[in-house]
């Protein structure tokens, strides 16, 4: 009784996030549909603005003071700067907007430069919003939505885990559909197996 | 009356089993997404992934036909050096007689390198496992290079394969909401789950993006 509660319950709460997920998912494998374009129809704005050199030491302190300055929120992404610690060039990332700064700490100014991408571009990064690389493992959060972001997507992949196994379960307690369960169990877990395991190298 | 609780009962039946058995079908693909999706928040990668060090280095004596078609190229070598998988990209300088590109299964990672003026391709092949396998079907067929993307048979399969999960997920999710609100006891506890999930969807959503 209570595992078709959890069930329920649990399939219900996820519902909105696995829509997004699920959504998004299916329009990053079609970028060529008219709404995965979105990136071709983005709005582009640059502003120079006036800054104060950082006191900070080290990439992400000194992109938090200037973020402070300039009064944007995200998270930072790449940054680079010269070997006299003249210019400081970094990125900043949130759903929608991404926001890149060129800044000249030797004559106190900033070229901002922000892009927008409409809602499907705003799915598409949440869908992919982790604060972390696969090839630079060592790379952390600083923004503290993503961490909650990351946090509500490990969330839901456990959910999805549970909402799996309990359903499972509540099959198992059907001794008369089981036949034709063990069927579609069978048929799913060998397709999913024949990917995962690269059996198709054998085949071409 | 009786005729429509008839109809009702035979659609809330069919409906059942057709969430029942599509869920069923798909638990394993949804299993596949949701591991993987842990392992690219936190970029883990048991047992070395692609950044694992090749198995094993060969070299193969390779007859092309060249073109000013990169992946044409490439596939007349894939052929030829007797590895299937998937040509994630091409690398050629213009005028170059050199070809670059790697050959991409779940769990399996060929570079290939290749002289084509010499008629010689170095592979370097490294096995990258089951995880990394669960991670590259999670990024496949993506948005990624799509002008070659799914120059392998199965890449195409696994296209179609995620299009299907979601879709049916699609489908588990509308059905199931039917099913609940049929159950007229649990009608109560199930909206407040909806509208706690739904709530906390809206106001991290506009948190992150506003």
């Amino acid at each position: 009784m209570w595992t078709r509660k959890l069930h329920n319950y649990l399939g219900l709460y996820c519902l909105l996030f696995i829509w997004l997920f699920a959504i998004s998912g299916l329009v990053l494998n079609h970028s060529k549909w008219p709404v995965g374009q979105f990136w071709k129809t983005r709005q582009e704005s640059t502003t120079q603005r006036a800054i104060t050199r950082p006191l900070a030491n080290g990439d992400v302190a000194i992109a938090a003071e200037l973020m402070k300055q300039l009064g944007i929120v995200g998270e930072i992404g790449d940054s680079k700067r010269d070997a006299a610690g003249r210019a400081f060039d970094f990125q900043v990332v949130k759903p929608g907007q991404v926001f890149r700064v060129e800044a000249r700490l030797d004559s106190a100014f900033a070229k901002v430069t922000e892009i927008r991408v409409n809602a499907w571009g705003v799915l598409d990064a949440l869908h992919k919003f982790t604060g972390v690389r696969m090839d630079a493992p060592t790379q952390s959060r600083d923004w503290i939505l993503t961490r909650i972001w990351s946090l509500a997507m490990d969330a839901l992949a456990v959910g999805l885990v549970i909402l799996v196994c309990s359903g499972l379960y509540l099959w198992y307690r059907l001794p008369a559909k089981r036949a034709m369960g063990v069927v579609a169990l069978a048929a799913g877990a060998a397709c999913c197996a024949f990917f995962l395991y690269g059996w198709g190298t054998a085949l071409t | 009356m009786l005729a429509t609780t008839s109809v009702a009962r035979s659609v809330y039946r069919i409906l059942r089993d057709l969430h029942l058995y599509a869920g069923l079908f798909v638990s394993s693909f949804i299993l596949v997404f949701a591991v993987s999706a842990i392992q690219l928040n936190h970029s883990l990668m048991p047992w070395g992934g692609r950044s694992a060090s090749p198995a094993a280095v060969r070299t193969v004596r390779v007859e092309v036909r060249d073109s000013d078609n990169s992946l044409d190229v490439a596939r007349q070598v894939r052929s030829q050096i007797g590895v299937a998988g998937e040509i994630g990209y091409v690398n050629r300088k213009a005028g170059s007689s050199r070809i670059s590109f790697p050959i991409e299964s779940p769990g399996r990672l060929d570079k290939v390198k290749v002289d084509l003026a010499a008629g010689v391709a170095t592979i370097d092949h490294t096995t990258t496992g089951a995880w990394d396998g669960a991670i590259y079907l999670h990024k496949m067929p993506g948005p990624h290079n799509v002008s070659i993307r799914g120059n392998w048979i199965f890449t195409r399969l696994w296209g179609w394969l995620a299009d299907g999960t979601v879709y049916l997920l699609l489908f588990l999710s509308a059905s199931g909401i039917y099913l609940w609100t049929v159950l007229k006891a649990d009608r109560r506890a199930g909206l407040l789950f909806l509208g706690g999930g739904a709530l906390s969807f809206v106001a991290l959503v506009l948190a992150i993006v506003t």
